[in-house]
């Protein structure tokens, strides 16, 4: 039986973000205002409701504000009792009146303060929570936790194990989205729960000396096709961010003055396409809804009215709480779900999805992989090809806040990223980054990125296998079924990629083939420098070698038994070994319009023929 | 003429959301119509909601509901 388990947070945020930017539009900056606070409370008691009556409970997470405010505090523990809610405390919310007089900032991002910022803020808020409860909270979060603001966390309070995270796909998009103001850079990190290492939040801990003592879920469930294309905060299990992408058709008031006509069914084909996950992940799913009170404010939220708002969200407990008496759901609280996933998963077990397009009518299809080493998108609308790669077995060392190198930044670099360093696709000149693979015969040539295909998955001895329907590939005499097929061995940081020729229309003939990866470092659009990275080509103990110097240099070695690029920034090493007929080796360089490099293989093969590959992921330093 | 403000709903605009952009519309009470502080779009509320049904026109799915046996089901 599979077990699909969601986590329902409700933070009582005193002055909810938006709600005084946006609502409060025309008014001078007034963070005690009463209506303000009575109306966040009152929206926080609304979402309460609405879980309850469902027959979910939740994780009540207390903001700083709220630990000032005698109702709120009496709520939690009224609902604890009641519900079995948990009471827990998150690093968000911390604007408030108190907060501003006694710390003199506005900043709000707990990730985003000074190392000595961070630890006062969160004796700080602990203590004031031990305060008003007895006792020191089993779970926390905040958009973003950086691994130094976990570790002192861990080490401080050890009663917390579980933690919001991150936020999946939060950067550069998101950004943009905000007219370049909304600061959340997050790219890069899993989308579903994992243990984070004790250096990188967003790489999963291999084993128990990496572990940082939590389980960290991300904030809300998001779209894995559609969120890694646009704007995140449209497609998440967040009923307001569907009516933010506009994802839906109002209702209307009726007779009786209640609202009603509404129509999301994407809000529901999300939550059910997260539960069909069960199947590639050992029969566990996982889902979180986090909406903050700013989003059911009474002004309403864009085009949306507070009817519709108060519509969607009940209409998101109501589907989870059906699941839940269908019996496909089980709702537990933070600190339940560490307990439950600490059971459920060991360190080198991998996170799959197999993922379709909800929204556009398209048949793209995705596959998202996540273990202690790597995080890896492939794209069946493109062949196969690998257009998001992050190597995590570097476990990089990246601190965040005021006083470190990356004050906002959090995202874990990419060596692959198809939307920020192109894919396939560049306009005339350059390459983009992507792994894939080129068929040659006499002159012509066909790339797998333009055979569409899609994929199935299975699972045996260790190994997550995506098989690809095969695709036909057309010269001007001869055509040819391919199949690909992707192997992700558990532990051992490796992605095999075998080619197998099905068909030919002339059993005689041989083509030839180029499996590539085009990459680079970075965590945004823009190119880094690219200076320090070493390419070389090995064949026993011959090593052909070059330090980039973006001066368009190539390098073939016959037999090569590995090519390599280490790139110092990012402290890793991408290796790709081959097994197949007549097979060279080779590295390029690129050039200052297209600063990538580029490692491959080519070989020779014929009908019936496999040419596999191995593309690896190491630390370097 | 009076400064601008916000219209009875929060309107966005909708030539920018097309690009990804969620840019808050002011008010113009002498001109009766929202505009766009980033971008040229001027319009009524009438035409906002016009161009807001023109953006859903790439969500083909939008109102389709998928059974489970369709996640890995393509035409």
């Amino acid at each position: 039986m599979d077990q699909f388990i969601v986590n329902i947070i409700h933070r009582p945020e005193m002055v909810p973000e938006y709600a005084e930017k946006v609502t409060g539009q025309g008014k001078a900056e007034d963070l005690g205002r009463k209506a303000l606070l009575t109306e966040s409370l009152d929206i926080f008691k609304t979402q309460q409701e609405a879980a309850h009556k469902n027959g979910l409970k939740t994780t009540i997470q207390m903001t700083y504000a709220s630990l000032f405010n005698d109702e709120a505090v009496e709520i939690a523990k009224d609902h604890h009792e009641k519900y079995g809610d948990e009471i827990g405390l998150t690093l968000l919310g911390l604007p408030c009146k108190e907060f501003r007089e006694k710390y003199k900032t506005k900043d709000f991002c707990i990730w985003m303060f000074d190392m000595d910022m961070k630890k006062s803020v969160v004796n700080d808020v602990f203590e004031k929570f031990y305060e008003r409860f007895g006792f020191y909270p089993e779970s926390t979060g905040s958009y973003y936790m950086d691994a130094d603001l976990i570790n002192y966390i861990k080490e401080k309070y050890p009663s917390v194990k579980c933690a919001v995270a991150t936020c999946w796909e939060e950067g550069p998009k998101a950004y943009h989205t905000c007219n370049n103001s909304w600061y959340t850079l997050m790219d890069g990190g899993p989308w579903a729960p994992w243990i984070p290492s004790k250096v990188n939040t967003h790489a999963p801990a291999a084993n128990e000396a990496e572990d940082s003592g939590i389980v960290a879920i991300p904030h809300l469930s998001r779209d894995l096709l559609a969120c890694y294309d646009g704007n995140g905060s449209n497609f998440g299990t967040h009923p307001q961010n569907v009516l933010r992408g506009m994802l839906y058709e109002p209702g209307h008031i009726d007779e009786n003055g209640e609202y009603v006509g509404q129509q999301y069914p994407y809000l529901f084909n999300l939550i059910d396409q997260y539960l069909y996950q069960a199947r590639f992940n050992n029969g566990y799913a996982y889902n979180m809804m986090f909406v903050g009170p700013g989003w059911m404010n009474k002004m309403g939220r864009w085009e949306a009215p507070y009817e519709l708002l108060k519509a969607s969200y009940e209409d998101g407990c109501a589907y989870y709480g059906q699941l839940k008496k269908d019996g496909k759901l089980l709702d537990m609280t933070m600190s339940e779900f560490a307990d439950y996933y600490r059971e459920k998963k060991h360190y080198t077990e991998p996170e799959c999805a197999l993922w379709r397009d909800l929204i556009y009518g398209s048949n793209k299809q995705l596959f998202w992989y996540c273990d202690p080493y790597m995080r890896a998108c492939v794209n069946m609308d493109q062949g196969g090809a690998i257009v998001d790669l992050r190597p995590y077995a570097a476990k990089l060392e990246w601190k965040v806040g005021i006083g470190t190198p990356h004050v906002q930044e959090c995202g874990y670099p990419f060596l692959i990223q198809e939307k920020y360093r192109a894919g396939y696709f560049t306009h005339y000149a350059g390459e983009g980054t992507v792994r894939s693979a080129k068929i040659c015969h006499n002159g012509e040539e066909v790339d797998l990125c333009l055979c569409r295909t899609h994929a199935h998955f299975s699972e045996e001895k260790g190994e997550r296998r995506l098989t690809l329907d095969p695709v036909d590939i057309v010269f001007s005499d001869m055509s040819l079924k391919l199949q690909t097929v992707i192997t992700f061995k558990e532990g051992d940081s490796s992605i095999k990629i075998d080619r197998n020729i099905l068909e030919m229309s002339d059993p005689e003939a041989d083509v030839t083939i180029n499996e590539y990866m085009v990459a680079c470092y970075g965590v945004t659009e823009y190119p880094e420098d690219m200076t320090s990275i070493t390419l070389s080509a090995t064949s026993g103990i011959k090593e052909d070698s070059l330090r980039y110097a973006y001066k368009c240099r190539e390098n073939y070695c016959p037999g090569a038994d590995h090519v390599d690029a280490v790139i110092p920034p990012i402290k890793t090493r991408v290796t790709m070994e081959c097994s197949g007929r007549e097979k060279t080796g080779y590295f390029k360089e690129g050039y200052a319009f297209s600063p990538m490099f580029t490692l491959g293989y080519t070989g020779v093969l014929k009908d019936k023929e496999v040419f596999s590959t191995w593309l690896r992921l190491a630390r370097e330093d | 003429m009076a400064q601008a403000g916000k219209g009875r709903l929060n309107y966005r605009c909708p030539s920018c959301f097309m690009r990804d952009l969620d840019i808050d519309m002011f008010y113009d009470k002498d001109r009766k119509e929202y505009y766009c502080i980033r971008c040229q779009y001027t319009g009524t509320e009438e035409d906002v909601l016009e161009k807001n049904k023109m953006a859903r026109f790439r969500y083909k799915s939008m109102l389709k509901r998928f059974s489970m046996e369709d996640f890995e089901k393509f035409d």
